[in-house]
């Protein structure tokens, strides 16, 4: 009799595991989660060598410039290096030479002779950086000011609709500017300028589906039993739209991390420190001498973070969707 | 009404109006209602004549907007609801008066465990308690059998009887001295509506609170309901005794939903309903509300509303003929 209504209402354990179910299904998502994965192992392995070079006071090694070694070719593109053939130089001996050479710079040297692969991991760990910095601006603006306009409506909806409407019609990059030219160029305003910004989708979200369950009987139960507003909003409320914050920050993710990219690249982003935007901009100078490894690498690797979050952040909205949570097992 | 000093709660020309763009739509319209210490009172009515409003007014639960408490009073024990503010009002309500919903399946969050629910209303009003034991008592307390197996389930993990006797176990949780089931039963299947008011009615006697018990179903308040009022278009048309009610009933409405109540035996006669629909609350017709569907109108009717005539000491009606009403 009210299996109908059984099935609309999911508790937060059959959500939660029912969704992880089918994205476990999603060939594509589980492969684009550890592309996510490896992508946030590399940035903490970054984060650990960032700090360590600095408790020990040294500049690091993807800083340091070697003229000797200026643009030399990833390991596999690297001219065959000569061992002096003789009799007493083992198969052994070549074959762990020839590794070494190997692990030597496996993604070449930029035009200062620093290593290219450990200015990518130090650009993941940036990139990480603005992604979390952006989102731990955002995600509390958008939720709460959702919230407060879904729940509480009338004036107070006026003034966040209006405010969210203002910021949503400031070109966003206009916005970043100014921002930057107030706090100064680095990636304090990189996080400012697109954390300010990013947040009206998710309060759009966000007020749509608070809209909707305040009007929910549990919520008229939640005020009966005299439970105050923000408990209401925030305890209630709140647990049966997070799956809008979830699959939002999936794709507010990449979206801040190419926005960085592009705002390094521009030169009002990160200063000095290896962002990919950085790697792109100095990798351009001697691109049609041939020196394409800094451009393909940091390329590469936007490109892959982006497309793993975008496809990971579709499926968690299908796999999350309450409307196609009832059906299939 | 002569004994209100000692009554729990009393309405007192209530007047409740939701603001729409045709103008306001006067849902609750004038009603004086009373409920005793350890009364049952059931409100009785078709859909959409202001019943759920009525009840929601007595705690101030009626959004506003797009609600509007357009006059008259709400008193519980004496004091006046709709002057009170957020803190008294938390106060009372959950604590003093509790309500029981229509759909427990709805009522209840999906994303918290039932005990979980229950204990947060002890939380709120009831600090002194042990609220794990509580809980289980409770659960205990409403026919749940198992009740520490119970408590850790999520709601659609129950059945829906078992669901509404969860919400019960939340509205008792506090004790309170009123508790308002709004059509409790009518989400759930006919031999657990039985359990359920079953339930209630011991609870009632157990606790001795009063309650207020909304339905649309006259059948449903025999030998359940001390009093009854009937609602039409946001206004009483008849209030008295259950049993003086039920069996002489003095307004034609009141007849009309005693006729469309199945009975036992009656099979062979068919059920007879009331013609027509509840006026649109935003387009009430002039006189009498009840007359576009009334078998026995006249002229009168029209043009004159009829005012709340009392019977007897006990009981009232709302319409010119009810003197005519007695024989039949
Ligand atoms: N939130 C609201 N906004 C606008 N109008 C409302 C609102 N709540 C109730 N109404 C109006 O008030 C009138 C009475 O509604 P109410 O819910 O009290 O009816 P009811 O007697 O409880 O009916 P039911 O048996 O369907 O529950 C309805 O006609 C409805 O249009
Ligand atoms: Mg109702």
């Amino acid at each position: 009799m009210t299996t109908q209504m059984d099935n609309m209402e999911q508790s937060a354990r059959t959500l939660w595991s029912d969704a992880w179910r089918r994205l476990r299904r999603n060939r594509l998502a589980m492969i684009c989660l550890w592309v996510v994965i490896f992508y946030t192992a590399l940035a903490a392995y970054g984060e650990v060598v960032y700090r360590w070079h600095q408790w020990k006071d040294i500049t690091p090694s993807y800083q340091q410039t070697d003229l000797d070694k200026q643009y030399l070719p990833p390991s596999l593109f690297r001219q065959p290096f000569t061992v002096e053939s003789g009799a007493e130089v083992g198969v052994m001996e070549r074959m762990s030479s020839g590794l070494r050479e190997l692990a030597r710079h496996p993604l070449g040297t930029d035009g200062l002779g620093r290593d290219v692969m450990q200015r990518l991991i130090q650009g993941t760990r940036i990139a990480y950086m603005v992604g979390i910095v952006v989102s731990l601006i955002a995600i509390p603006i958008g939720v709460v000011l959702g919230c407060l306009a879904g729940y509480f409506r009338g004036r107070v909806d006026d003034v966040i609709v209006w405010l969210y409407s203002t910021f949503a019609a400031i070109p966003g990059l206009l916005f970043i500017l100014a921002i930057a030219m107030v706090v100064g160029r680095g990636l304090l305003g990189v996080y400012l300028g697109i954390g300010l910004t990013i947040w009206v989708g998710l309060c759009r979200l966000i007020r749509g589906e608070v809209i909707k369950h305040s009007e929910r009987p549990y919520v008229a139960a939640a005020h009966a039993l005299g439970l105050s507003h923000a408990r209401i909003i925030f305890r209630h409320i709140l647990p049966n739209v997070f799956h809008v914050v979830i699959v939002t920050f999936t794709l507010m993710f990449p979206a801040a991390i190419g926005t960085e990219v592009f705002l390094s690249f521009l030169g009002i982003g990160a200063q000095g420190e290896p962002s990919w935007g950085i790697m792109i901009s100095n990798a351009r100078l001697r691109l049609w001498h041939g020196v394409w490894w800094e451009m393909a690498a940091a390329t590469t690797a936007l490109f892959f973070i982006v497309l793993a979050f975008n496809l990971l952040g579709d499926a968690l909205r299908d796999a999350l969707d309450p409307r196609l949570r009832t059906g299939r097992q | 009404m002569t004994q209100s000093n000692n009554m729990l709660a009393e309405v007192k020309d209530l007047r409740v109006y939701f603001d729409a763009e045709s103008g306001p739509v006067r849902a609750v319209d004038g009603i004086d209602l009373a409920i005793g210490q350890g009364e049952t009172v059931a409100v009785v009515g078709e859909s959409g004549c202001g019943k759920s409003v009525t009840s929601l007014a007595l705690a101030r639960l009626v959004p506003e907007p797009p609600g509007l408490y357009a006059g008259g009073e709400v008193l519980y024990e004496g004091r006046n609801v709709l002057g009170m503010n957020e803190d008294e009002l938390r106060d009372l309500r959950g604590n003093k008066i509790s309500y029981i919903f229509q759909d427990p399946s709805a009522s209840l969050n999906p994303v918290f465990r039932v005990g979980y629910q229950i204990a947060e209303a002890l939380r709120l009003h009831r600090r002194d308690v042990k609220v794990r034991e509580e809980v289980i008592n409770l659960l205990r307390m409403v026919g749940i059998a198992d009740p520490e197996e119970r408590a850790r389930v999520y709601p659609h993990e129950m059945s829906g009887g078992m669901q509404q006797r969860a919400m019960i176990a939340m509205a008792l949780a506090c004790h309170p001295k009123l508790l308002v089931a709004d059509e409790p039963t009518t989400a759930l299947d006919v031999t657990i509506q039985a359990q359920i008011l079953e339930l209630l009615t011991s609870l009632q006697n157990q606790l001795g609170m009063a309650v207020l018990l909304i339905t649309h179903n006259l059948g449903l308040v025999a030998g359940v309901a001390h009093r009854v009022y009937v609602m039409y278009a946001g206004r009483i048309v008849e209030s008295g005794p259950t049993e003086e009610v039920l069996t002489r009933p003095r307004h034609p409405y009141t007849r009309g939903l005693l006729d469309a109540v199945p009975r036992l035996g009656g099979t062979s006669e068919r059920l007879k309903g009331i013609e027509g629909v509840v006026p649109n609350p935003a387009r009430l017709p002039a006189g009498c509300r009840f007359h576009p569907r009334c078998p026995l109108r006249q002229t009168v009717c029209e043009e004159k509303e009829p005012i709340l005539e009392q019977v007897d000491a006990a009981h009232a009606s709302r319409c010119h003929f009810w003197q005519e009403l007695s024989e039949t």
